[in-house]
């Protein structure tokens, strides 16, 4: 008899907000239509629970301590479980009614395109640069796949992109407008009306698992996630606006890619040892090195709306030298790492072969690099296959 | 460990966005409306789950078409994502009830005028 005590309490809650909404929220006969609405809806999803109930009870996939339920089945499904469709068709259209009461027929959406915007915006081709360091940290760590593991890497790949280029395309408006390279691959122009929503979007679709990610974590993990949530926003928020402050702009750049990492082996609870340090300093090296020279690219544009980079104050060409020196440092770098380590050094050439052909850039020809820039976003699969390979080869020589 | 649930559970959830992108019902008609109401509802009856595991009613089966990953005790990574798929399976069916009965006296009374 308790899951029927239960049920009845949980419908009791659902039947007074379902019927409180429905008399706040209902417009001028519209209850008659929104109680027969709510009545087909559960028939039909009675339906629906009688035949998947049972299935997935003969699946296996849960089952009832005996003692607990009235014995009462429609197929496998005890009768008990009926109340669940039911609290939910009682309350939540009720709920859905209230809040949408103050729409006129006629009146629009004005999130029309928010979505398909933000996932432009988000980048897709880069999803996997942020979900890859935290996937790989934490499970070559733990050695096996945990609901930590899966949540975090979907955070990574989706929710954090949405929110470090979100804000990043709302508060760059002005000079993206300026700008002919956006709109494609490389990032989208977002409509000012866009510009609320997408800052709630961030919001909402990140701070859960912030939350989720915090909570499966001690200290270490807080620490990490906090500075890896304040780059995200400091990038770009107004008031902060990292990317406009050389040297920093890069520092945090590169904190976007290297922090996934770190909470990865926060949550894993990885040992600090000097191989891992070196191999979060290069990988640091290698995202400062690629901050620094995507930006000569738009040395014209940034001042032309009079923003401020690393390149726009060190000049083209001392931009680019700096991360051919910064690409090298973090492949001589991995040689001093511990075994399989040194093999990722070679990672650091095609980057240096990219990019050193324009040692001799200047302002005026900066421009250019954006041909190099596309290669780099396609070199990255690259390394990252190559990455994968040593982490498999790590994998096998120390199980 | 199996994924074959937790696939149909995604597929659901997809297959009512696509009923609701096609027909504009939920999330694209009022998008921040409908994630309070799913976030509403999914807590809702995520708390009556905990009550129900708190009580020893509900149980998690071996059943092989489930990851077997756990969020707390008794309670799968999948039970989340199948208090979505309810959730939104409601409310595509009562936005959807809704459209009807509003479209049916309208259609009649299009009918009515041609016949006249």
């Amino acid at each position: 008899m308790t899951y029927l005590w239960l049920a009845l309490a949980f419908i009791a809650a659902a039947v007074v907000a379902g019927l409180a909404f429905a008399r706040l929220g209902a417009r001028h006969g519209e209850t008659a239509k929104h109680w027969k609405a709510v009545g087909i809806a559960f028939a039909a999803l009675a339906v629906l629970t009688a035949v998947f109930d049972s299935v997935m009870i003969g699946m296996e996939l849960f089952h009832y301590d005996p003692s607990h339920i009235l014995g009462l089945k429609v197929g496998l499904a005890p009768l008990e479980d009926f109340a669940y469709p039911l609290a939910g068709v009682v309350a939540l259209p009720g709920l859905w009614m209230w809040l949408t009461r103050r729409r006129g027929a006629g009146a629009k959406s004005n999130l029309k395109g928010l979505v398909p915007q933000a996932v432009l915006a988000s980048r897709p081709v880069s999803w996997i640069n942020t979900a890859y360091p935290f996937a790989a940290a934490m499970l070559l760590t733990t050695r096996e796949i945990d609901w930590v593991l899966i949540v975090g890497t979907f955070y990574f790949l989706i929710p954090y992109n949405l929110a470090m280029y979100g804000i990043n395309d709302v508060f760059d408006y002005e000079s993206d407008l300026k700008n002919p390279r956006k709109g494609g691959i490389e990032g989208a122009l977002l409509q000012p009306h866009l510009h609320r929503p997408m800052l709630w979007l961030a919001v909402i679709t990140n701070v859960p698992f912030l939350l989720v990610l915090a909570f499966a974590g001690g200290p270490t993990t807080w620490l990490a996630v906090g500075v890896s949530a304040f780059a995200v926003a400091a990038y770009s928020v107004a008031g902060l606006r990292f990317k406009e402050r050389p040297v920093l702009d890069s520092l945090t750049s590169s904190t976007h890619f290297v922090s996934p990492a770190v909470v990865g082996l926060a949550l894993a609870g990885a040992d600090v040892t000097p191989g891992l340090l070196i191999l979060l300093a290069a990988f640091f090296l290698w995202g400062m090195a690629a901050h620094a020279f995507g930006a000569v690219q738009d040395i014209e544009p940034d001042r032309q709306a009079g923003i401020g980079s690393i390149a726009t104050v060190i000049g083209a060409r001392r931009t680019v030298r700096l991360a051919v020196v910064l690409w090298l440092v973090a492949g001589l770098a991995m040689l001093a790492t511990p075994w399989p380590g040194p093999l990722a050094a070679i990672i650091a050439v095609p980057y240096i072969a990219n990019c050193a052909p324009y040692w001799n850039v200047t302002d005026t020809t900066a421009a250019r690099t954006n041909v190099a820039w596309r290669r780099f976003i396609w070199l990255n699969y690259g390394s990252g296959f190559l990455v994968t390979l040593i982490f498999i080869l790590q994998w096998s020589l120390t199980s | 460990m199996g994924v074959l649930y937790l696939l149909s559970l995604l597929l659901g959830i997809t297959c009512m966005l696509l009923l609701d992108h096609r027909f504009r019902l939920f999330f694209w008609r009022d998008a921040k409306a409908a994630a309070i109401v799913t976030a509403v509802g999914v807590l809702f009856l995520l708390a009556w789950d905990l009550a129900g595991i708190r009580l020893g009613i509900f149980l998690r089966g071996e059943g092989t078409i489930a990851t077997g990953l756990l969020l707390a005790p008794e309670l799968p990574i999948e039970e989340p994502v199948f208090l979505i798929f309810l959730v939104l399976c409601t409310m595509v069916l009562y936005t959807g009830a809704r459209r009807l009965l509003e479209r049916l006296p309208a259609r009649q009374a299009e009918r009515e005028r041609e016949n006249v």
